[in-house]
């Protein structure tokens, strides 16, 4: 799979005759926007470029990167909350771009979306009851009766009393909002769900709650689940293979022991050593870690290389990094990286990693 | 794995309780003392019994709690803890900033040999950006979207510096921009907020703090809102300058590995008091309170995937405002929950030796627990 051409096979395959629940293949997506000038003409901005990936099902899939990689661009696209630009999307072995109003709606049913701000997703005029009771109305599942039960059934697993179903959300502490967040969308008996950030905006004690109700939830129902994380340490507790973006774009994509502990590319590894560990010793672990230069680079201003090329410490400068876009190849079964020179970059063990 | 390095490190501050005055230390007591004393004199910052409250019509809250410590020169203190567990009232306590219907209770707040806790809000606008400075989350709402990056700098020096004319303060603008390492600094003064990404508003903060020569430097998750590539760029820029300027640093943060890898030592807030204060290596190594281990637990950790469930804290901190007798977190503490003394008599702040120094903990059985190092 190339990510400047388009031929060979997508990387990362399912183990054989399994078929994934969700597939993007050569996904593209560009926003219009207006150029500085209030006059000036629209520009067209790549978020995700030539995207290429496939979620088995049962698996925690992570998307991982800074802010402006395409991580949630990504996830939309993937459910079709966003029309790809290029590409398509195949949702249980279904082209999700031809499916009519009417399917598409029966279809989202199966795949949800637990979004970050538990303070700004959850509207505060309905009830939590009716929050959660809300999805199974619009998919007119069940009578009045079915759905309360349903409802009820859904809050006490996630660990709210029927008593808490009558209050609002300002009622509620961030996890246990995020906890009515997670029911609204688990309630619908969903294959998948992606996680956007679900935990980012919690404090550590409350992350670790929720975190473990999530797993809890996969192992009860055999859920598929697509998780959003800017925070790598988070990631390598939770997913079992990870997608690692910068700019719109798959730099590595392995599963979780191989990424975390012998990654190929130069982002991933910078990534990866960036993390602050809480363990003795940090401030010296800190001074012998090499640092990146400057800041994640703007879509609007892509490098015509490799799109990591400005800040690489293994490529920048090199010819082949300026001029020519790496293709994502796969050095080792289930193990691909878009770089010149993967490999090149040693993790430092001694120093970093974010649990070496 | 330990270096020589940390080994070293750990040995000096634990032997460091009046033998040597540079090593930070945690908090004021002397391992011998116990109680908590008179105001250290070599502090850059010394805060004793300082207790801050919010008269609301549903009760007192008592945002922070008696809480005490010492900053020596140079010295990095992290504080961590939950929201609402009064970090940042702690800090705006310490900049007379807490308005009404919050007020500093009680307690003393002793910077270069005076108690800031009693001055006027007049005499205070003189110590604040001057002796003082806070660096914010959020850089964007800390400058003035439409006003040039220069005229803020520039402004942030005037306030204390009347006498001095615009093109020397320029100059130092400029000279402040390219110390927190901003390019072409002298052209970039004149450009407006947005134009700058957020990794360098966030150093235009710093350099509006670091601007007065500040002894003591507040920051406020300063990295919060910012990616890890730019986070540890931030954190690298405030060491050389902590360094150069010779300032004292809180750091308030509820990233425990942002506290290990850029602090001396660090306080453990819960439910507004200061529950633990201890060096950065003994923490991480050994914590004491009980509630230190919890939060320490709960980071999610690869290598214990294994061992199922993370181990959450159960329940909730309490509501600052109906809290309950004796020890705070008692309700929530695995070894005091069951304990009556926990729940009758509030634990006073005492000093502990464990293998890696000293520290000042307020639980009844802390001492029992010093044995035992975190997995």
């Amino acid at each position: 799979m190339s990510a400047a051409t388009s031929t060979g096979t997508p990387p990362a395959g399912p183990a054989a005759g399994e078929r994934p629940i969700l597939q993007a293949e050569h996904l593209s997506k560009s926003f219009k926007v207006r150029s500085e000038s209030r006059f000036g003409r629209k520009q067209s901005v790549t978020v995700l470029d030539d995207i290429s990936l496939q979620v088995r099902r049962g698996e925690c899939f992570g998307l991982v990167g800074e802010s402006g990689c395409g991580k949630s661009t990504l996830a939309r696209c993937l459910l079709r909350l966003h029309e790809p630009s290029a590409g398509r999307t195949l949702f249980d072995g279904v082209d999700l771009a031809s499916l009519d109003r009417d399917e598409l709606r029966a279809i989202r049913r199966r795949m949800q979306f637990v979004f970050q701000d538990p303070y700004a997703s959850l509207d505060p005029r309905m009830s939590a009851g009716a929050i959660v009771e809300e999805p199974l109305e619009v998919h007119g599942i069940g009578d009045g009766r079915e759905r309360q039960r349903r409802m009820l059934e859904m809050l006490a697993d996630v660990g709210l009393t029927a008593e808490q179903a009558r209050r609002r959300p300002h009622a509620f502490s961030g996890g246990q909002r995020q906890r009515i967040g997670i029911a609204r969308a688990f309630v619908l008996r969903p294959d998948v769900v992606i996680l956007d950030e679900p935990i980012s905006a919690l404090d550590v004690s409350v992350q670790a709650q929720v975190l473990n109700l999530l797993r809890r939830l996969q192992e009860q129902l055999g859920l598929t689940y697509v998780f959003i994380s800017h925070d790598l340490a988070v990631a390598e507790y939770f997913c079992d293979r990870v997608a690692v973006l910068y700019l719109g774009q798959v730099m590595e994509l392995a599963d979780r022991e191989t990424l975390f502990r012998a990654p190929l590319h130069p982002y991933s590894i910078s990534l990866l050593t960036a993390v602050p560990v809480p363990r003795a010793g940090g401030r010296s672990r800190r001074a012998g870690r090499a640092q990146l230069i400057g800041e994640v680079g703007s879509v609007g201003e892509r490098p015509p290389g490799c799109p990591f090329e400005p800040r690489c410490p293994v490529g920048h400068g090199r010819e082949i990094c300026r001029g020519q876009r790496p293709a994502l190849t796969e050095p080792s079964t289930g193990h691909s990286v878009a770089c010149h020179f993967p490999g090149e970059m040693q993790i430092n063990h001694a120093g970093a990693g974010a649990h070496a | 794995m330990r270096s020589l390095a940390d080994i070293t490190r750990a040995r000096r501050r634990a032997g460091s309780e009046g033998t040597t005055p540079q090593a930070p230390t945690p908090a004021a007591p002397g391992a011998e003392g116990g109680a908590i004393d008179q105001p250290d004199a070599q502090a850059a910052l010394s805060v004793r019994n300082l207790s801050t409250e919010f008269r609301t019509p549903t009760g007192v809250v008592h945002a922070v709690r008696n809480v005490s410590f010492d900053l020596r020169p140079t010295e990095r203190l992290g504080v961590v803890g939950e929201s609402g567990s009064g970090k940042s009232a702690l800090a705006l306590s310490i900049l007379g900033l807490i308005d009404p219907p919050g007020q500093v209770a009680g307690g003393e707040i002793v910077l270069g040999g005076r108690d800031i806790a009693r001055l006027s809000d007049r005499q205070m606008c003189a110590v604040r950006g001057k002796e003082i400075a806070l660096v914010l989350q959020d850089p964007m709402s800390a400058l003035d979207p439409v006003k040039t990056i220069g005229s803020q700098i520039i402004e942030a020096i005037a306030v204390h510096e009347p006498d001095m004319r615009r093109s020397a303060a320029r100059r130092r603008a400029a000279e402040l921009l390219r110390e927190v390492d901003i390019s072409q600094a002298e052209r970039r003064l004149d450009d407006y907020p947005h134009q700058y990404s957020g990794g360098m508003r966030q150093r235009v903060a710093i350099a509006i703090a670091i601007a007065n020569n500040p002894r003591v430097l507040i920051a406020d998750e300063p990295t919060t809102a910012l990616d890890v590539t730019t986070q540890a760029q931030v954190l690298t820029l405030l060491d050389r300058l902590v360094e150069e300027y010779r300032a004292a640093v809180i750091l308030i943060t509820h990233n425990l590995g942002i506290v290990s890898e850029f602090c001396d030592s660090v306080a453990v807030m819960y439910a507004g008091r200061f529950v633990e204060t201890s060096g950065c290596d003994h923490i991480f190594l050994r914590p004491t309170h009980p509630y230190s281990e919890a939060l320490l637990k709960c980071v999610p950790n690869p290598e214990r995937l294994a061992e199922g469930p993370l181990p959450a804290i159960t329940g909730f901190p309490p509501d600052l405002s109906r809290l309950p007798s004796g020890c705070s977190f008692a309700p929530r503490c695995p070894i005091g929950r069951e304990r009556e003394r926990c729940h009758e008599e509030t634990p006073e702040p005492h000093s502990v030796d464990g293998p890696a120094g000293a520290a000042v903990v307020e639980c009844h059985f802390a001492e029992e627990r010093v044995g035992g190092a975190l997995a």
